[in-house]
Protein backbone atom coordinates (compact mmCIF):
# COMPACT_ATOMS: atom_id res chain seq x y z
CA UNK A 1 0.00 0.00 0.00
CA UNK A 2 1.28 3.45 -0.86
CA UNK A 3 1.59 6.05 1.86
CA UNK A 4 -0.66 8.46 -0.01
CA UNK A 5 -3.49 5.94 0.00
CA UNK A 6 -3.08 5.55 3.74
CA UNK A 7 -3.13 9.30 4.17
CA UNK A 8 -6.37 9.60 2.22
CA UNK A 9 -7.91 6.78 4.20
CA UNK A 10 -6.95 8.46 7.46
CA UNK A 11 -8.38 11.71 6.21
CA UNK A 12 -11.74 10.12 5.40
CA UNK A 13 -11.88 8.47 8.81
CA UNK A 14 -11.08 11.75 10.50
CA UNK A 15 -13.81 13.50 8.60
CA UNK A 16 -16.35 10.80 9.43
CA UNK A 17 -15.34 10.80 13.08
CA UNK A 18 -14.89 7.06 12.88
CA UNK A 19 -11.99 5.65 14.77
CA UNK A 20 -10.97 2.33 13.15
CA UNK A 21 -8.33 2.22 15.83
CA UNK A 22 -6.68 -1.10 15.07
CA UNK A 23 -6.44 -0.36 11.37
CA UNK A 24 -5.06 3.09 12.06
CA UNK A 25 -2.32 1.75 14.28
CA UNK A 26 -1.47 -1.04 11.82
CA UNK A 27 -1.33 1.22 8.80
CA UNK A 28 0.68 3.80 10.69
CA UNK A 29 3.29 1.38 11.89
CA UNK A 30 3.60 -0.43 8.57
CA UNK A 31 3.32 2.32 5.99
CA UNK A 32 3.00 5.87 7.18
CA UNK A 33 5.42 6.26 10.05
CA UNK A 34 8.51 6.21 7.89
CA UNK A 35 6.96 8.75 5.53
CA UNK A 36 5.47 11.09 8.09
CA UNK A 37 7.66 14.06 7.20
CA UNK A 38 6.02 14.05 3.77
CA UNK A 39 2.62 14.84 5.22
CA UNK A 40 3.28 18.52 5.78
CA UNK A 41 0.97 20.23 8.23
CA UNK A 42 -1.33 17.27 8.16
CA UNK A 43 1.28 15.30 10.06
CA UNK A 44 0.12 16.66 13.40
CA UNK A 45 -3.47 15.76 12.87
CA UNK A 46 -2.45 12.27 11.82
CA UNK A 47 -0.26 11.99 14.92
CA UNK A 48 -3.23 12.98 17.05
CA UNK A 49 -5.40 10.40 15.32
CA UNK A 50 -2.79 7.69 15.75
CA UNK A 51 -2.30 8.68 19.38
CA UNK A 52 -5.98 8.20 20.15
CA UNK A 53 -6.05 4.98 18.17
CA UNK A 54 -3.01 3.79 20.07
CA UNK A 55 -4.75 4.45 23.37
CA UNK A 56 -7.80 2.59 22.12
CA UNK A 57 -5.81 -0.54 21.36
CA UNK A 58 -3.51 -0.27 24.32
CA UNK A 59 -0.50 0.33 22.08
CA UNK A 60 1.08 2.80 24.43
CA UNK A 61 4.43 2.54 22.64
CA UNK A 62 2.90 3.96 19.46
CA UNK A 63 0.85 6.53 21.33
CA UNK A 64 3.78 7.80 23.33
CA UNK A 65 5.87 8.39 20.23
CA UNK A 66 3.08 10.50 18.78
CA UNK A 67 2.59 12.31 22.04
CA UNK A 68 6.24 13.23 22.31
CA UNK A 69 6.20 14.57 18.76
CA UNK A 70 3.04 16.56 19.38
CA UNK A 71 4.13 18.09 22.65
CA UNK A 72 7.45 19.05 21.10
CA UNK A 73 5.64 20.75 18.23
CA UNK A 74 2.95 22.48 20.29
CA UNK A 75 4.21 23.18 23.79
CA UNK A 76 1.47 24.64 25.96
CA UNK A 77 -1.32 23.71 23.62
CA UNK A 78 -4.67 23.00 25.23
CA UNK A 79 -5.41 20.34 22.66
CA UNK A 80 -2.24 18.44 23.51
CA UNK A 81 -3.05 18.83 27.18
CA UNK A 82 -6.35 17.12 26.52
CA UNK A 83 -4.47 14.25 24.88
CA UNK A 84 -2.31 13.99 27.98
CA UNK A 85 -5.48 13.66 30.00
CA UNK A 86 -6.67 10.88 27.72
CA UNK A 87 -3.38 9.07 28.21
CA UNK A 88 -3.84 9.24 31.96
CA UNK A 89 -7.32 7.84 31.50
CA UNK A 90 -5.88 4.86 29.67
CA UNK A 91 -3.49 4.30 32.54
CA UNK A 92 -6.53 4.43 34.84
CA UNK A 93 -5.18 7.44 36.70
CA UNK A 94 -8.63 8.97 36.65
CA UNK A 95 -8.11 11.61 39.31
CA UNK A 96 -5.05 13.00 37.54
CA UNK A 97 -6.96 13.11 34.29
CA UNK A 98 -9.78 14.99 35.98
CA UNK A 99 -7.37 17.60 37.34
CA UNK A 100 -6.01 18.13 33.83
CA UNK A 101 -9.47 18.57 32.38
CA UNK A 102 -10.38 20.97 35.17
CA UNK A 103 -7.29 22.98 34.38
CA UNK A 104 -8.28 23.13 30.71
CA UNK A 105 -11.76 24.31 31.58
CA UNK A 106 -10.34 26.98 33.87
CA UNK A 107 -8.16 28.17 31.02
CA UNK A 108 -10.85 28.10 28.36
CA UNK A 109 -14.39 28.02 29.62
CA UNK A 110 -15.82 27.26 26.21
CA UNK A 111 -13.78 24.10 25.72
CA UNK A 112 -16.50 21.55 25.18
CA UNK A 113 -14.27 18.52 24.62
CA UNK A 114 -12.65 18.77 28.04
CA UNK A 115 -16.05 18.88 29.71
CA UNK A 116 -17.15 15.85 27.73
CA UNK A 117 -14.01 13.97 28.65
CA UNK A 118 -14.78 14.61 32.30
CA UNK A 119 -18.11 12.91 31.82
CA UNK A 120 -16.35 10.04 30.08
CA UNK A 121 -13.95 9.62 33.00
CA UNK A 122 -16.82 9.47 35.47
CA UNK A 123 -18.62 7.01 33.25
CA UNK A 124 -15.63 4.69 32.97
CA UNK A 125 -15.35 4.75 36.75
CA UNK A 126 -18.97 3.73 37.01
CA UNK A 127 -19.91 6.94 38.83
CA UNK A 128 -23.06 7.31 36.78
CA UNK A 129 -24.83 9.72 39.13
CA UNK A 130 -21.91 12.12 39.09
CA UNK A 131 -21.57 11.74 35.34
CA UNK A 132 -25.22 12.67 34.94
CA UNK A 133 -24.72 15.72 37.12
CA UNK A 134 -21.70 16.77 35.13
CA UNK A 135 -23.47 16.22 31.85
CA UNK A 136 -26.46 18.28 32.93
CA UNK A 137 -24.08 21.04 33.91
CA UNK A 138 -22.55 20.78 30.45
CA UNK A 139 -25.92 20.76 28.73
CA UNK A 140 -27.04 23.86 30.56
CA UNK A 141 -24.21 25.62 28.76
CA UNK A 142 -24.25 23.78 25.43
CA UNK A 143 -27.91 23.09 24.95
CA UNK A 144 -27.88 22.15 21.32
CA UNK A 145 -25.29 19.39 21.53
CA UNK A 146 -27.09 16.31 20.28
CA UNK A 147 -24.31 13.91 21.22
CA UNK A 148 -24.54 14.97 24.83
CA UNK A 149 -28.30 14.57 24.91
CA UNK A 150 -27.91 11.08 23.51
CA UNK A 151 -25.36 10.17 26.14
CA UNK A 152 -27.63 11.53 28.85
CA UNK A 153 -30.49 9.43 27.51
CA UNK A 154 -28.24 6.37 27.76
CA UNK A 155 -27.35 7.24 31.33
CA UNK A 156 -30.97 7.66 32.32
CA UNK A 157 -31.93 4.39 30.70
CA UNK A 158 -29.15 2.72 32.61
CA UNK A 159 -30.54 4.23 35.80
CA UNK A 160 -34.08 3.26 34.87
CA UNK A 161 -35.28 6.86 34.83
CA UNK A 162 -37.34 6.53 31.68
CA UNK A 163 -39.22 9.82 31.93
CA UNK A 164 -36.01 11.80 31.81
CA UNK A 165 -34.57 9.57 29.10
CA UNK A 166 -37.68 10.27 27.04
CA UNK A 167 -37.08 13.97 27.53
CA UNK A 168 -33.57 13.60 26.11
CA UNK A 169 -34.85 11.63 23.13
CA UNK A 170 -37.42 14.34 22.47
CA UNK A 171 -34.57 16.80 22.34
CA UNK A 172 -32.85 14.64 19.71
CA UNK A 173 -36.05 14.37 17.69
CA UNK A 174 -36.29 18.14 17.75
CA UNK A 175 -32.80 18.40 16.40
CA UNK A 176 -33.24 15.82 13.72
CA UNK A 177 -36.88 15.04 13.04
CA UNK A 178 -36.11 12.79 10.09
CA UNK A 179 -34.04 10.18 11.84
CA UNK A 180 -36.17 7.06 12.24
CA UNK A 181 -33.81 5.59 14.83
CA UNK A 182 -34.60 8.38 17.27
CA UNK A 183 -38.30 7.70 16.83
CA UNK A 184 -37.82 4.00 17.43
CA UNK A 185 -35.78 4.65 20.55
CA UNK A 186 -38.29 7.14 21.87
CA UNK A 187 -41.16 4.75 21.25
CA UNK A 188 -39.28 1.97 23.01
CA UNK A 189 -38.77 4.16 26.05
CA UNK A 190 -42.43 5.10 26.06
CA UNK A 191 -43.43 1.44 25.72
CA UNK A 192 -41.19 0.53 28.62
CA UNK A 193 -42.80 3.22 30.74
CA UNK A 194 -46.18 1.66 30.13
CA UNK A 195 -49.63 3.08 30.82
CA UNK A 196 -52.36 3.71 28.27
CA UNK A 197 -51.14 7.16 27.26
CA UNK A 198 -47.54 6.13 26.85
CA UNK A 199 -48.56 3.07 24.87
CA UNK A 200 -50.48 5.25 22.49
CA UNK A 201 -47.45 7.49 22.06
CA UNK A 202 -45.30 4.42 21.54
CA UNK A 203 -47.65 3.18 18.81
CA UNK A 204 -47.59 6.54 17.11
CA UNK A 205 -43.85 6.86 17.22
CA UNK A 206 -43.25 3.31 16.03
CA UNK A 207 -45.59 4.10 13.15
CA UNK A 208 -43.65 7.26 12.38
CA UNK A 209 -40.40 5.31 12.34
CA UNK A 210 -41.96 2.82 9.90
CA UNK A 211 -43.18 5.65 7.75
CA UNK A 212 -39.71 7.18 7.60
CA UNK A 213 -38.00 3.87 7.00
CA UNK A 214 -40.28 1.08 5.77
CA UNK A 215 -37.68 -1.61 6.49
CA UNK A 216 -37.13 -0.74 10.14
CA UNK A 217 -37.71 -4.25 11.48
CA UNK A 218 -37.28 -3.24 15.10
CA UNK A 219 -40.08 -0.70 14.70
CA UNK A 220 -42.40 -3.39 13.28
CA UNK A 221 -41.76 -5.61 16.26
CA UNK A 222 -42.25 -2.65 18.56
CA UNK A 223 -45.50 -1.75 16.87
CA UNK A 224 -46.80 -5.29 17.27
CA UNK A 225 -45.97 -5.52 20.97
CA UNK A 226 -47.28 -2.06 21.77
CA UNK A 227 -50.49 -2.81 19.85
CA UNK A 228 -51.05 -6.06 21.69
CA UNK A 229 -50.53 -4.40 25.07
CA UNK A 230 -52.85 -1.54 24.11
CA UNK A 231 -55.66 -3.89 23.17
CA UNK A 232 -55.71 -5.49 26.60
CA UNK A 233 -56.53 -2.18 28.27
CA UNK A 234 -60.24 -1.75 28.84
CA UNK A 235 -60.52 1.98 28.27
CA UNK A 236 -60.52 1.88 24.50
CA UNK A 237 -63.63 1.88 22.34
CA UNK A 238 -64.23 -1.18 20.26
CA UNK A 239 -63.73 0.68 16.97
CA UNK A 240 -60.38 1.91 18.18
CA UNK A 241 -59.50 -1.62 19.20
CA UNK A 242 -60.37 -2.83 15.77
CA UNK A 243 -58.09 -0.25 14.22
CA UNK A 244 -55.23 -1.21 16.45
CA UNK A 245 -55.81 -4.85 15.61
CA UNK A 246 -55.66 -3.98 11.94
CA UNK A 247 -52.42 -2.10 12.44
CA UNK A 248 -50.86 -4.96 14.27
CA UNK A 249 -52.02 -7.47 11.64
CA UNK A 250 -50.54 -5.32 8.95
CA UNK A 251 -47.22 -5.07 10.78
CA UNK A 252 -47.15 -8.85 11.21
CA UNK A 253 -47.85 -9.35 7.55
CA UNK A 254 -45.08 -6.97 6.64
CA UNK A 255 -42.68 -8.84 8.87
CA UNK A 256 -43.55 -12.20 7.40
CA UNK A 257 -43.18 -10.76 3.93
CA UNK A 258 -39.80 -9.45 4.85
CA UNK A 259 -38.69 -12.82 6.17
CA UNK A 260 -39.96 -14.56 3.05
CA UNK A 261 -37.92 -12.16 0.98
CA UNK A 262 -34.84 -12.80 3.04
CA UNK A 263 -35.41 -16.52 2.76
CA UNK A 264 -35.69 -16.44 -1.00
CA UNK A 265 -32.62 -14.25 -1.08
CA UNK A 266 -30.65 -16.73 0.95
CA UNK A 267 -31.81 -19.48 -1.36
CA UNK A 268 -30.49 -17.44 -4.21
CA UNK A 269 -27.27 -17.01 -2.30
CA UNK A 270 -27.07 -20.79 -1.97
CA UNK A 271 -27.47 -21.15 -5.67
CA UNK A 272 -24.83 -18.53 -6.24
CA UNK A 273 -22.49 -20.35 -3.94
CA UNK A 274 -23.23 -23.59 -5.79
CA UNK A 275 -22.44 -22.10 -9.14
CA UNK A 276 -19.31 -20.50 -7.72
CA UNK A 277 -18.26 -23.87 -6.38
CA UNK A 278 -18.76 -25.48 -9.73
CA UNK A 279 -16.46 -22.89 -11.25
CA UNK A 280 -13.66 -23.75 -8.91
CA UNK A 281 -11.09 -26.33 -9.77
CA UNK A 282 -10.37 -27.33 -6.22
CA UNK A 283 -12.87 -27.34 -3.43
CA UNK A 284 -10.53 -25.89 -0.89
CA UNK A 285 -10.17 -22.44 -2.38
CA UNK A 286 -13.89 -21.76 -2.30
CA UNK A 287 -15.05 -23.48 0.79
CA UNK A 288 -13.46 -20.79 2.91
CA UNK B 1 -4.44 36.48 -42.19
CA UNK B 2 -5.34 40.08 -41.75
CA UNK B 3 -3.07 42.54 -40.03
CA UNK B 4 -3.80 42.77 -36.24
CA UNK B 5 -5.26 46.10 -35.29
CA UNK B 6 -2.64 46.75 -32.63
CA UNK B 7 0.81 45.36 -32.23
CA UNK B 8 2.08 45.46 -28.66
CA UNK B 9 5.71 45.90 -27.81
CA UNK B 10 7.09 42.63 -26.35
CA UNK B 11 8.65 44.78 -23.63
CA UNK B 12 5.16 45.48 -22.37
CA UNK B 13 4.74 41.78 -21.79
CA UNK B 14 8.01 41.47 -19.92
CA UNK B 15 7.96 44.71 -17.96
CA UNK B 16 4.25 45.38 -17.42
CA UNK B 17 2.10 42.30 -17.90
CA UNK B 18 4.17 39.81 -15.97
CA UNK B 19 5.34 42.17 -13.18
CA UNK B 20 1.72 43.02 -12.32
CA UNK B 21 0.89 39.32 -11.93
CA UNK B 22 4.03 38.72 -9.94
CA UNK B 23 3.58 41.73 -7.66
CA UNK B 24 0.02 40.72 -6.95
CA UNK B 25 0.94 37.15 -6.17
CA UNK B 26 3.78 38.10 -3.85
CA UNK B 27 1.73 40.73 -2.06
CA UNK B 28 -1.00 38.16 -1.54
CA UNK B 29 1.42 35.67 -0.03
CA UNK B 30 3.02 38.28 2.22
CA UNK B 31 -0.42 39.43 3.30
CA UNK B 32 -1.37 35.89 4.20
CA UNK B 33 1.61 35.47 6.48
CA UNK B 34 1.26 38.92 7.99
CA UNK B 35 -2.35 38.24 8.88
CA UNK B 36 -1.32 34.92 10.38
CA UNK B 37 1.28 36.78 12.43
CA UNK B 38 -0.91 39.52 13.81
CA UNK B 39 -4.21 37.75 14.15
CA UNK B 40 -5.28 36.87 17.65
CA UNK B 41 -7.31 33.91 18.73
CA UNK B 42 -10.73 35.21 19.51
CA UNK B 43 -11.83 34.38 23.00
CA UNK B 44 -15.44 33.47 23.27
CA UNK B 45 -17.33 34.12 26.40
CA UNK B 46 -19.07 31.10 27.85
CA UNK B 47 -22.28 33.06 28.34
CA UNK B 48 -22.16 33.98 24.69
CA UNK B 49 -21.97 30.34 23.73
CA UNK B 50 -24.75 29.52 26.12
CA UNK B 51 -26.99 32.22 24.73
CA UNK B 52 -26.47 31.21 21.15
CA UNK B 53 -27.06 27.56 21.94
CA UNK B 54 -30.23 28.44 23.78
CA UNK B 55 -31.34 30.42 20.78
CA UNK B 56 -30.68 27.49 18.50
CA UNK B 57 -32.64 25.22 20.79
CA UNK B 58 -35.57 27.62 20.93
CA UNK B 59 -35.58 27.91 17.17
CA UNK B 60 -35.50 24.13 16.76
CA UNK B 61 -38.38 23.83 19.18
CA UNK B 62 -40.33 26.31 17.13
CA UNK B 63 -39.59 24.55 13.86
CA UNK B 64 -39.71 20.90 14.85
CA UNK B 65 -41.93 21.10 17.90
CA UNK B 66 -44.69 19.39 15.98
CA UNK B 67 -42.79 16.11 16.10
CA UNK B 68 -42.95 15.75 19.87
CA UNK B 69 -46.06 15.25 21.98
CA UNK B 70 -47.97 18.31 22.99
CA UNK B 71 -47.12 18.03 26.64
CA UNK B 72 -43.41 17.90 25.90
CA UNK B 73 -43.72 20.90 23.65
CA UNK B 74 -45.54 22.91 26.30
CA UNK B 75 -43.00 21.87 28.89
CA UNK B 76 -40.16 23.22 26.78
CA UNK B 77 -41.99 26.36 25.93
CA UNK B 78 -42.60 26.90 29.57
CA UNK B 79 -38.87 26.56 30.16
CA UNK B 80 -38.14 29.28 27.66
CA UNK B 81 -41.13 31.58 27.94
CA UNK B 82 -42.58 31.41 31.40
CA UNK B 83 -43.16 34.92 32.77
CA UNK B 84 -41.37 34.37 36.04
CA UNK B 85 -38.87 31.62 35.44
CA UNK B 86 -38.54 31.33 31.67
CA UNK B 87 -35.03 31.27 30.26
CA UNK B 88 -35.64 33.95 27.67
CA UNK B 89 -37.29 36.12 30.29
CA UNK B 90 -35.00 35.84 33.25
CA UNK B 91 -31.57 35.71 31.70
CA UNK B 92 -30.45 39.29 31.64
CA UNK B 93 -27.54 40.15 29.50
CA UNK B 94 -26.18 43.62 29.24
CA UNK B 95 -26.79 44.69 25.70
CA UNK B 96 -23.54 44.73 23.87
CA UNK B 97 -21.76 48.03 23.56
CA UNK B 98 -21.56 49.66 20.19
CA UNK B 99 -18.80 48.05 18.17
CA UNK B 100 -17.10 51.40 17.71
CA UNK B 101 -16.61 51.97 21.42
CA UNK B 102 -15.20 48.53 22.06
CA UNK B 103 -11.42 48.86 21.79
CA UNK B 104 -10.93 45.17 20.98
CA UNK B 105 -13.30 45.48 18.08
CA UNK B 106 -11.42 48.54 16.89
CA UNK B 107 -8.13 46.69 16.92
CA UNK B 108 -9.64 43.79 15.00
CA UNK B 109 -10.99 46.16 12.41
CA UNK B 110 -7.70 47.94 12.18
CA UNK B 111 -5.91 44.67 11.62
CA UNK B 112 -8.32 43.80 8.86
CA UNK B 113 -7.69 47.13 7.26
CA UNK B 114 -3.95 46.96 7.59
CA UNK B 115 -3.73 43.57 5.96
CA UNK B 116 -6.39 43.95 3.32
CA UNK B 117 -7.24 47.44 2.32
CA UNK B 118 -3.99 49.25 2.77
CA UNK B 119 -1.84 47.08 0.49
CA UNK B 120 -4.56 47.17 -2.11
CA UNK B 121 -4.63 50.95 -2.11
CA UNK B 122 -0.88 51.23 -2.03
CA UNK B 123 -0.20 48.74 -4.80
CA UNK B 124 -3.11 49.98 -6.85
CA UNK B 125 -1.85 53.53 -6.56
CA UNK B 126 1.65 52.49 -7.42
CA UNK B 127 0.55 50.55 -10.46
CA UNK B 128 -1.66 53.37 -11.55
CA UNK B 129 1.29 55.71 -11.24
CA UNK B 130 3.88 53.52 -12.92
CA UNK B 131 1.96 51.77 -15.62
CA UNK B 132 -0.88 54.13 -16.39
CA UNK B 133 -1.91 54.32 -19.97
CA UNK B 134 -0.64 50.93 -21.10
CA UNK B 135 -2.63 48.52 -23.10
CA UNK B 136 -1.27 45.26 -21.74
CA UNK B 137 -3.23 42.40 -23.23
CA UNK B 138 -6.27 41.39 -25.10
CA UNK B 139 -8.94 38.97 -24.04
CA UNK B 140 -9.37 36.35 -26.75
CA UNK B 141 -13.02 37.03 -27.42
CA UNK B 142 -15.03 40.05 -28.53
CA UNK B 143 -16.78 42.12 -25.91
CA UNK B 144 -19.42 44.81 -26.04
CA UNK B 145 -18.85 48.47 -25.32
CA UNK B 146 -20.19 48.10 -21.82
CA UNK B 147 -16.99 46.37 -20.79
CA UNK B 148 -14.84 49.32 -21.74
CA UNK B 149 -14.91 51.07 -18.35
CA UNK B 150 -14.17 47.77 -16.68
CA UNK B 151 -11.33 46.58 -18.84
CA UNK B 152 -9.86 49.87 -20.01
CA UNK B 153 -9.58 51.96 -16.94
CA UNK B 154 -7.12 54.74 -17.50
CA UNK B 155 -7.43 54.71 -21.27
CA UNK B 156 -10.16 56.78 -22.74
CA UNK B 157 -10.02 55.84 -26.38
CA UNK B 158 -13.37 55.55 -28.06
CA UNK B 159 -12.04 53.71 -31.10
CA UNK B 160 -10.22 50.99 -29.16
CA UNK B 161 -11.86 47.58 -29.26
CA UNK B 162 -13.40 46.60 -25.92
CA UNK B 163 -11.41 43.40 -25.62
CA UNK B 164 -8.14 45.21 -24.97
CA UNK B 165 -7.19 45.36 -21.30
CA UNK B 166 -5.38 48.27 -19.71
CA UNK B 167 -2.73 47.88 -17.06
CA UNK B 168 -4.84 49.13 -14.16
CA UNK B 169 -7.71 46.89 -15.14
CA UNK B 170 -5.28 44.00 -15.45
CA UNK B 171 -4.24 44.71 -11.89
CA UNK B 172 -7.84 44.53 -10.70
CA UNK B 173 -8.49 41.38 -12.64
CA UNK B 174 -5.50 39.90 -10.84
CA UNK B 175 -6.64 41.04 -7.42
CA UNK B 176 -9.88 39.20 -7.78
CA UNK B 177 -8.74 36.33 -9.93
CA UNK B 178 -5.72 35.05 -8.03
CA UNK B 179 -7.64 33.56 -5.13
CA UNK B 180 -7.55 30.02 -6.40
CA UNK B 181 -3.85 30.33 -7.08
CA UNK B 182 -3.33 31.40 -3.48
CA UNK B 183 -5.07 28.31 -2.25
CA UNK B 184 -2.79 26.34 -4.51
CA UNK B 185 0.37 28.04 -3.29
CA UNK B 186 -0.51 28.46 0.36
CA UNK B 187 -2.15 25.07 0.47
CA UNK B 188 -5.16 26.03 2.53
CA UNK B 189 -7.04 22.95 1.60
CA UNK B 190 -4.53 20.18 1.87
CA UNK B 191 -4.58 20.11 5.65
CA UNK B 192 -7.91 21.59 6.54
CA UNK B 193 -8.18 20.87 10.20
CA UNK B 194 -11.50 19.17 10.78
CA UNK B 195 -11.42 19.22 14.54
CA UNK B 196 -10.60 22.89 14.69
CA UNK B 197 -13.35 23.70 12.22
CA UNK B 198 -15.76 21.74 14.36
CA UNK B 199 -14.77 23.67 17.42
CA UNK B 200 -15.03 26.91 15.53
CA UNK B 201 -18.52 25.97 14.49
CA UNK B 202 -19.39 25.47 18.11
CA UNK B 203 -18.13 28.84 19.15
CA UNK B 204 -18.69 30.32 15.73
CA UNK B 205 -22.39 30.11 16.29
CA UNK B 206 -21.81 32.48 19.15
CA UNK B 207 -19.99 34.85 16.89
CA UNK B 208 -22.55 34.99 14.17
CA UNK B 209 -25.25 35.73 16.68
CA UNK B 210 -27.01 38.99 16.57
CA UNK B 211 -25.08 41.64 18.39
CA UNK B 212 -27.80 42.47 20.78
CA UNK B 213 -28.69 39.45 22.87
CA UNK B 214 -31.54 41.21 24.57
CA UNK B 215 -33.33 42.04 21.36
CA UNK B 216 -32.66 38.58 19.94
CA UNK B 217 -34.11 36.96 23.05
CA UNK B 218 -37.17 39.16 22.84
CA UNK B 219 -37.70 38.23 19.20
CA UNK B 220 -37.34 34.56 19.94
CA UNK B 221 -39.71 34.89 22.89
CA UNK B 222 -42.33 36.47 20.70
CA UNK B 223 -41.97 33.91 17.96
CA UNK B 224 -42.20 31.07 20.44
CA UNK B 225 -45.17 32.64 22.16
CA UNK B 226 -47.29 32.68 19.01
CA UNK B 227 -46.06 29.26 17.93
CA UNK B 228 -48.88 26.75 17.94
CA UNK B 229 -48.43 23.05 18.49
CA UNK B 230 -49.86 20.86 15.75
CA UNK B 231 -48.84 17.33 16.40
CA UNK B 232 -47.45 15.88 13.19
CA UNK B 233 -48.05 12.31 14.31
CA UNK B 234 -51.72 12.72 15.04
CA UNK B 235 -52.97 10.82 12.02
CA UNK B 236 -50.04 8.55 11.50
CA UNK B 237 -51.86 5.40 12.60
CA UNK B 238 -54.83 5.94 10.32
CA UNK B 239 -52.40 6.72 7.55
CA UNK B 240 -50.67 3.40 8.03
CA UNK B 241 -54.00 1.58 8.28
CA UNK B 242 -55.07 3.14 5.02
CA UNK B 243 -51.84 2.03 3.49
CA UNK B 244 -52.51 -1.44 4.81
CA UNK B 245 -55.96 -1.45 3.26
CA UNK B 246 -54.56 -0.40 -0.09
CA UNK B 247 -52.03 -3.19 0.03
CA UNK B 248 -54.63 -5.82 0.92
Amino acid sequence: MHWEEVRDKFRIWREDNSRHSEEVVDLWVNYLQSQKHKLGDEQWMVEEQVFIAGLDCGRLDVADQCFIALSKQFPGSVRVLKLKGMRLETLERHEDALTIYDAIIREDETNSTARKRKVAVLKSQGRIQEAIKELIEYLSKFMSDGEAWQELADFYIKEGDYGKAAYCMEELILQNPHNHLYYTRYAEIKYTQGGAENLELARNYFSMAIKLNPINIRAYYGLIVSCSSSITSSKLTSSKKKEIQKLSDWAQKKLTQRYEEEKSKSIKMDKLQESLNSLCITDKSCSS
Amino acid sequence: MSEPELLLDPDIRIWVFLPIVLVNLLVGIVRHYVSVLISTQKKVDVTQVQDSQAMIRARLLRENGKYIPKQSFLMRRHFFNNEDTGYLKTVKRASNPQPMTDPNMMIEMLKGNVTNVLPMIAIGGWINWTFSGFVTTKVPFPLTLRFKPMLQRGIELLSLDASWVSSVSWYFLNVFGLRSIYTLVLGENNAADQARIMEEQMSGAAMSMTQDTKAAFKNEWEALEICDHKWALKDIETELIKRAEVEC
